[in-house]
């Protein structure tokens, strides 16, 4: 048993990173990137501000890195020169989306490229000079260091000395049909400056695997995700973690309360149904439990709302909401009424499903039971019939009902998401059905991430109560 | 009882009938209870509600004639009219219109011929009918596909007022609902239920009726699809474990346990997001792709049972192939649990489908239940709110008393 609890808590670890892998996958493969409505949408030279912007919101969110490995430190000179001449239409016919591609390779490639450019300010056409000048000054420049983590203030000093690093580089460029001499001058400053950082820009055997591996946009995630640092929402630009473990209180409070009251409503249903079995009671219980088990969440939940609250024909409930919005000055016991009174509608929806689901189970598992032999042999004792149900019959009939709680929980925990939209409730669920709408892929990634490590901590918890309650079941 | 000694046997003089096969005896357990066969029915008929839908209802006439000539039936045409039907299920409903309409009869009439004959004549015939059937419904379906008709569009009860204002006689004969799911009068928003409306209009002046008979054929598809999908991925995933063990079992139960820890409507919800412009079948693979862990999970656990039996070792010493022990020997005896979580998750699909489009992520484009009860949500018009959910919970309530059937007939220990 102990050794069974050990192994299932240390695989804990690969499935949460496992699952993380899993969730930022899919959400980096994904068409349609966060900020994407801010860029410029094709006029060239005149938003040059805002690409700049651009560049840095994809830096601070780690957007420009590849998904999962890095393989970029073995680029070629002549992809590089290849990519230059694709993104400004320089030779050959190029389609649009090609070229967009391109200048998002050339912004996203960042310090990979300066090798290849250096290179390329000699390049046999002038024009492909002068790009590699221009795109230098975007690619050599340095990134700032997190402000938000460690110690702010040598970050910050750190954070102007590449300032002003940063600063000298972007004058390095020059315009179309500018004199050779003034190229040529550009064109030797930044080769100076490149024989001075040139162990920035060229990578060792060591490094390159330190950046197949680690220069990438997961491991970036996760060295974060290690400080339990979600990243910042790209909506309200505030840390991601703290507003979900904000919500979460919501969304946690409803969930457990729920199934609670699932469980003390259905067992007692389950129980009382089973024991007699085949009567009309039964049978209309069970009628019952069968088209609660079906009807829709949201559904019921709309019904509920629409039926019960302000308007026609009743206004018993408020309409949603987690409390009253002015409740703040009130005293606790009037905020704590103020909340029950709200959470009566979306409470009653949220148990109804389950409360089905678990009274058929505990039915189920007392009719399995009671025709056990030591059920027999319980009543021939002479024991008293509450006696045989309570101890004998129901104790071993709730087993199964035990291990439904760790496949009950994700499905409880995303079934918020419905329940907290038609009710307007500031949880979780509503939290990431808006990020999903304002495409907030650190809060997406936060509530996933989350949620799935609650589930796996329910599972855990459900499958080590079953080893525990039930002696026939042994873990080698 | 032996056959030898049954009277009525030796006066047809007919052959003894044979052992009944698995198959016969889950069959005859299912057909014993009255929810279960209720069930099929129900389906059945919600079935041939989703074929006939354009029967039913479309603002297509069935014959149309202008001053006494030129008869033409624009309702005939319009069936693969990719301008009236823009969906591919609508298309594939109307090739099986068509099809079940002209060959179902035929089908129907070798099955009942054939009733009384014994196995294998009976087995051989019924399979030619339903292959020949199957045949045509996959070339007129091909047909109708590659090559898309499209025709302009008329609306004809408007058209019908015009003529008849330029003093033209007019025969149009509609179907009894004479209204499409898909075009809207927007000088008829949000209609009250009448006799012309049985449930009204929504937004766009669509009649609601007829949206909730064509929205059957969305919900269909998608459960069934969606389910045939991931029981053919994950009974294969669960077989690969199951029967190997080893490192490939570890492999898949990790990538499992992943999957299901992950709460699945969110991932559903924020997957279905990211994809532009949503379709049934984009919605159908994301439902089967966080669903297929159950029967995965079902299939292992048969075959970590099955593959130490003795047939086994006994395929295995006759030298049949692997795939052949995993697909031919070992498969057909694990089909049992998956039969249930199949009927079980065609309502599940169906119910995430309903929530994706009553969170409005769902395909627009088409008339979904979840989508309507969605508009009543934001109206607040009752009609709108119960017929959908009504229509959901029947189509759900129906599959899940007929997955308990399917359970029950296939639980030995029930059987007397």
């Amino acid at each position: 048993m102990l050794q069974y609890t050990i192994k299932r808590l240390l695989l804990v670890i690969p499935t949460f990173f496992l699952i993380s892998l899993l969730i930022f996958v899919v959400l980096n493969v994904a068409p349609g990137r966060p900020g994407a409505g801010s860029q410029n949408d094709g006029g060239e030279s005149s938003n040059q501000q805002q690409k700049e912007s651009f560049r840095i919101f994809k830096e601070q969110f780690n957007l420009d890195k590849p998904i999962l490995v890095n393989t970029r430190w073995a680029l070629e000179t002549a992809d590089v020169r290849e990519l230059l001449v694709t993104a400004h239409k320089l030779e050959g016919d190029v389609t649009a989306a090609e070229r967009v591609d391109a200048e998002v390779d050339l912004d996203d490639f960042g310090n990979y490229l300066v090798k290849h450019l250096v290179v390329l300010l000699d390049d046999s056409n002038p024009e492909v000079q002068r790009l590699a000048a221009a795109t230098l000054v975007s690619a050599a420049q340095l990134r700032f260091v997190s402000e938000r983590r460690a110690d702010p203030l040598e970050a910050r000093r750190v954070n102007r000395e590449i300032s002003k690093a940063n600063e000298s580089v972007k004058t390095w460029t020059w315009p179309e049909g500018a004199p050779a001499e003034q190229q040529a001058a550009v064109s030797a400053s930044w080769k100076d400056w490149y024989t001075t950082n040139e162990g920035n820009y060229t990578w060792t055997g060591s490094e390159r695997v330190d950046a197949f591996f680690f220069d990438t946009r997961f491991a970036k995630y996760w060295s974060n995700l290690i400080h339990l640092d979600f990243g910042i929402s790209t909506a309200d630009r505030r840390p991601v973690f703290e507003t979900v473990m904000g919500k979460l209180k919501y969304s946690l409070s409803l969930t457990m309360v729920a199934t609670l009251l699932a469980y003390f409503i259905a067992v007692p249903i389950g129980v009382f149904s089973a024991y007699r079995q085949g009567t009309r009671l039964d049978t209309a219980v069970t009628v019952m439990l069968f088209v609660m088990y079906s009807l829709p969440t949201f559904f019921t939940g709309t019904v509920l709302l629409r039926l019960l609250t302000e308007g026609e024909p009743f206004a018993w409930f408020p309409t949603g909401d987690f409390q009253t919005m002015s409740s703040a000055p009130w005293t606790t016991w009037d905020r704590l009424k103020d909340i029950v009174w709200h959470l009566v509608l979306p409470m009653a929806t949220y148990t109804s499903v389950s409360l089905a689901t678990l009274s058929r189970y505990a039915r189920a598992g007392v009719i399995e039971v009671i025709r056990a032999d030591y059920i027999r042999t319980a009543r021939a004792k002479g024991l008293s019939e509450p006696v045989v149900i309570i101890k004998h019959a129901v104790r071993n009939g709730m087993i199964p009902i035990l291990t439904l709680l760790g496949g009950l929980l994700p499905a409880l925990i995303a079934g918020s998401v419905v329940i907290e939209v038609v009710f307007n409730i500031p949880g979780m669920g509503q939290y990431i059905f808006n990020a999903i709408g304002a495409r907030d892929y650190n809060a997406v990634m936060a509530v996933l991430l989350t949620s799935s490590f609650l589930a796996l901590i329910g599972i855990l918890v459900s499958d080590l109560s079953y080893a525990f309650v039930d002696p026939r079941i042994s873990f080698d | 009882m032996t056959s030898q000694t049954n009277p009525s046997d030796a006066l047809a003089g007919q052959a003894p009938p044979d052992d009944p096969t698995y198959g016969e005896i889950v069959w005859g357990q299912f057909v014993k209870r009255k929810e279960a066969v209720g069930s099929l029915l129900g389906l059945a008929l919600l079935l041939l509600l989703a074929i006939y839908a354009p029967l039913l209802a479309s603002n297509k006439p069935f014959l149309w004639q202008v001053d006494g000539e030129g008869l033409s039936s624009p309702w005939l045409k319009a069936l693969f009219d990719r301008n009236f039907f823009e969906n591919g299920v609508d298309i594939f409903f109307n090739t099986l219109l068509v099809v079940v309409t002209l060959v179902g009869p035929v089908v129907g009439a070798v099955f009942w011929k054939t009733r009384h004959s014994s196995r294998k004549p009976r087995n051989r015939s019924r399979r030619r009918a339903l292959l020949a059937a199957g045949a045509l419904f996959m070339v007129v379906w091909t047909g109708v596909t590659l090559f898309p008709q499209q025709s302009q569009k008329v609306v004809y009860p408007r058209l019908e007022q015009s003529l008849q204002e330029e003093g033209k006689a007019v025969m149009a004969v509609y179907a009894p609902i004479p209204f499409s799911s898909r075009d809207g009068d927007l000088d008829m928003v949000r209609l009250p239920v009448s006799l012309k409306h049985f449930l009204g209009t929504d937004n766009s002046g669509r009649d609601v009726f007829t949206r909730l008979v064509f929205g059957t054929r969305i919900s269909l598809t998608i459960g069934v699809f969606a389910v045939a999908l991931y029981i053919t991925f994950g009974t294969f995933m669960g077989a690969l474990a199951g029967f190997y063990g080893g490192w490939v079992d570890m492999a898949i139960q990790r990538v499992i346990e992943v999957v299901i820890c992950i709460p699945s409507l969110f991932l559903i919800l924020t997957v279905a997001s990211f994809i532009e412009e949503r379709s049934i079948f984009h919605i159908m693979i994301i439902i089967a792709a966080v669903a297929w862990t159950s029967p995965a999970r079902l299939v292992r656990a048969e075959f970590l049972r099955l593959r130490n039996l003795d047939f086994v070792a006994a395929a295995r010493a006759a030298g049949y192939r692997e795939s052949t022990i995993i697909f031919k020997e070992i498969l057909p005896n694990a089909l049992g649990p998956v039969l249930v979580a199949a009927t079980f998750g065609v309502a599940r699909a169906i119910l995430t489908e309903s929530t994706m489009s009553f969170l409005g992520l769902g395909d627009i484009t088409v008339p979904s239940w979840g989508q309507i009860l969605n508009t009543g949500r934001g109206t607040g018009i009752w009609v709108m709110i119960l017929a959908p959910g009504f229509a959901i919970f029947l189509t759900v309530g129906l599959l899940n008393l007929m997955g308990e059937g399917v359970r029950d007939a296939l639980d030995p220990k029930l059987r007397k």
